[in-house]
């Protein structure tokens, strides 16, 4: 039977733009049990979807999220909307990953709070959040939850998986488990092991957080919890998305406008109020992200970064990788310094020693870990030559 | 131009011949990737390119061989002994700041080693010092000194010599004259231009 003839020819969307689009959530009703042990007695993916899935269903380009990302990655929800998803810029018609070639899908992870099960989700057998009663991640349990989508979805293999920081364990960690379902892997500014830094950091958000009285040991109303600690929780994890050159660029010095009030030569620089540019930008991304995150979630997630470690997994991450059959490009990033390019060179290097398909790429950036989100023609063009076309069908 | 095109798959011709089919071939500064892919075609060897820049990087990925963005040395001893067939380092001697070191860590990393250089004793190139005083420049280096390359010129009797000194074996030698494609058997460090060796320790 020739599949291809059933096929209706792609009609290319907007130019450029995938457009409107919704969430779907895929809701798996059978036990799940985690690396932990824990078991839950199911759980619900948000995901969405762009472009078309070939009539062999080997077109999909999965992309995994980061930290604080989540499944709504490019397009808009409606019209009024400020701004489209997160990776907009790199997935369209005609962009890096092209929706009139591939089936884009990207879900929220695992232990997230845009829509997938969580801490924040209601715990059935109480009627209340979760909380802590929530399995422990990891980033192997993220991946086996996408998983159960894609064989819901019927998807016969993945042409690619892509994603950047803790997409990018998750792009490992898929070539790794499913080595025959993936034939492109794109790990994008990670790393094969949770450096001490990297750990040292989200401890500090953790504590920011688990210090708030309102945080109460994870138990809190929906809408409420520990505020406070979140918000500074992700000021300080900001920094370390961005780097000493490009805030130097951003805010330098300048002051805010509120200060210098008219007319008056007040010491208004001897106070705590905002002064600079850079504290107001801070405080702002706090405050936004206290709106649309999980205190919870935000603990579980950074312990998942924290217990990646293929190294340890599997002895060696000659050994860790020795399943894989798919093809990898890393990018790094020179100003990244939360995973560094050396870390990202590790990941290609011990592919290559395990006998595999690996290329590595550096971008010279001063955007910081921030950089993969960047636009730039020429991380364009590599991913876009990378992924290829999918194969005939 | 043509003479040019001609040049450059001369080489590659000599190096195919030499490379076993199906080996793990590294290519030291492999620019754009056009000799593995060449290779890769014609051997079904299993292609791997270091080069520093991230457009050469990119061509390689369009042209689907692998390649590695980074220092060629640090690259070769994240390798155990003789991971590679063979290490090709194509018109690239002339480039490095120790050629010394890598051509060692290639013998290290690698099974043989493919080294491919411009001849600077070539008679013409001579004659460009002794007549005009000047650097020498040809239908390869055609850059003024102030562009920097090449950096380290290489001579037929330097190359020998240094094999000589640091024990390295010598196993098939191509020296072609100034047309880069007949064979040159008399005083080839005056007549060659163009001088392909394969090394084993």
């Amino acid at each position: 039977m020739n599949d291809a003839e059933e096929d209706i020819p792609i009609v290319p969307a907007e130019p450029g733009e995938v457009g409107l689009v919704e969430p779907h959530d895929f809701v798996h009703a059978q036990p799940f049990t985690f690396e932990s042990g824990q078991v839950l007695p199911g759980f619900t993916l948000r995901y969405e979807t762009y472009g078309r899935l070939n009539a062999a269903r080997d077109n999909t380009v999965i992309i995994c999220h980061a930290l604080s990302g989540d499944h709504h990655c490019a397009g808009i929800h409606a019209l009024t909307d400020a701004k489209p998803g997160w990776w907009n810029n790199f997935i369209g018609p005609g962009k890096a990953i092209d929706t009139n070639h591939f089936f884009v899908l990207c879900a929220n992870v695992l232990g997230g709070c845009q829509g997938s099960s969580g801490p924040s989700s209601t715990d059935p057998r109480t009627g209340r959040p979760f909380g802590l009663a929530f399995p422990f991640v990891t980033i192997r349990d993220m991946v086996h939850a996408q998983k159960l989508l894609c064989d819901h979805l019927g998807l016969t293999s993945l042409a690619g998986v892509i994603g950047g920081s803790m997409g990018g364990m998750q792009v490992l960690q898929w070539g790794i488990e499913y080595p025959a379902f993936v034939r492109r892997l794109i790990p994008l500014a990670t790393t094969a092991r949770e450096s001490a830094q990297a750990i040292a950091f989200n401890e500090v958000g953790r504590q920011a957080i688990m210090q708030d009285p309102e945080w109460n040991h994870g138990d809190y109303p929906k809408g409420g919890g520990p505020r406070v600690g979140l918000a500074v929780a992700r000021m300080m994890a900001h920094i370390t998305y961005l780097s000493d050159e490009s805030m130097d660029q951003k805010f330098g010095r300048r002051r805010t406008k509120r200060l210098a009030p008219a007319g008056v030569n007040a010491p208004a620089a001897y106070t705590f109020d905002v002064q600079f540019e850079v504290e107001s930008y801070l405080r702002h991304q706090g405050e936004s992200f206290i709106n649309r995150f999980d205190a919870n979630s935000y603990l579980y997630i950074t312990r998942a970064l924290d217990h990646f470690d293929l190294t340890a997994a599997h002895g060696s991450l000659e050994q860790a990788f020795a399943a894989v059959e798919a093809e990898t490009l890393s990018v790094a990033f020179t100003s990244d310094w939360l995973f560094p390019s050396a870390q990202n060179r590790e990941i290609v290097l011990a592919l290559l020693r395990a006998g595999k398909h690996a290329s590595y790429a550096e971008l010279a950036t001063n955007l910081g870990h921030d950089s993969f989100l960047l636009e730039s023609e020429d991380l364009y063009s590599l991913v876009r030559s990378f992924l290829g076309s999918p194969r005939p069908s | 131009m043509n003479k040019l095109v001609e040049k450059r798959t001369v080489d590659m011709q000599i190096i195919g011949d030499w490379v076993e089919p199906g080996s793990r071939v590294l290519d030291l500064g492999c620019g754009r990737g056009v000799l593995l892919d060449y290779l890769q075609q014609t051997k079904q060897v299993r292609g791997q390119g270091v080069d520093l820049d991230f457009h050469k990087i990119l061509g390689c990925v369009r042209r689907g061989v692998t390649a590695y963005q980074g220092d060629m040395e640090v690259f070769m001893r994240a390798f155990p002994d003789r991971f590679f067939d063979r290490v090709i380092c194509s018109r690239t001697v002339q480039e490095l700041a120790d050629p010394a070191a890598v051509i060692l860590e290639a013998l290290r990393a690698g099974r043989a080693v493919t080294v491919g250089f411009v001849n600077h004793g070539y008679w013409k190139n001579r004659a460009d010092a002794f007549f005009r005083g000047r650097k020498p420049r040809n239908p390869v280096y055609t850059t003024e000194w102030f562009e920097s390359r090449p950096a380290n010129p290489v001579s037929i009797a330097d190359f020998e010599d240094f094999c000589t000194a640091k024990g390295i074996t010598i196993t098939r030698r191509a020296l072609l004259r100034g047309d880069w494609h007949t064979p040159c058997g008399f005083r080839p460090n005056l007549f060659a231009g163009y001088a392909l060796y394969d090394l084993t320790r």
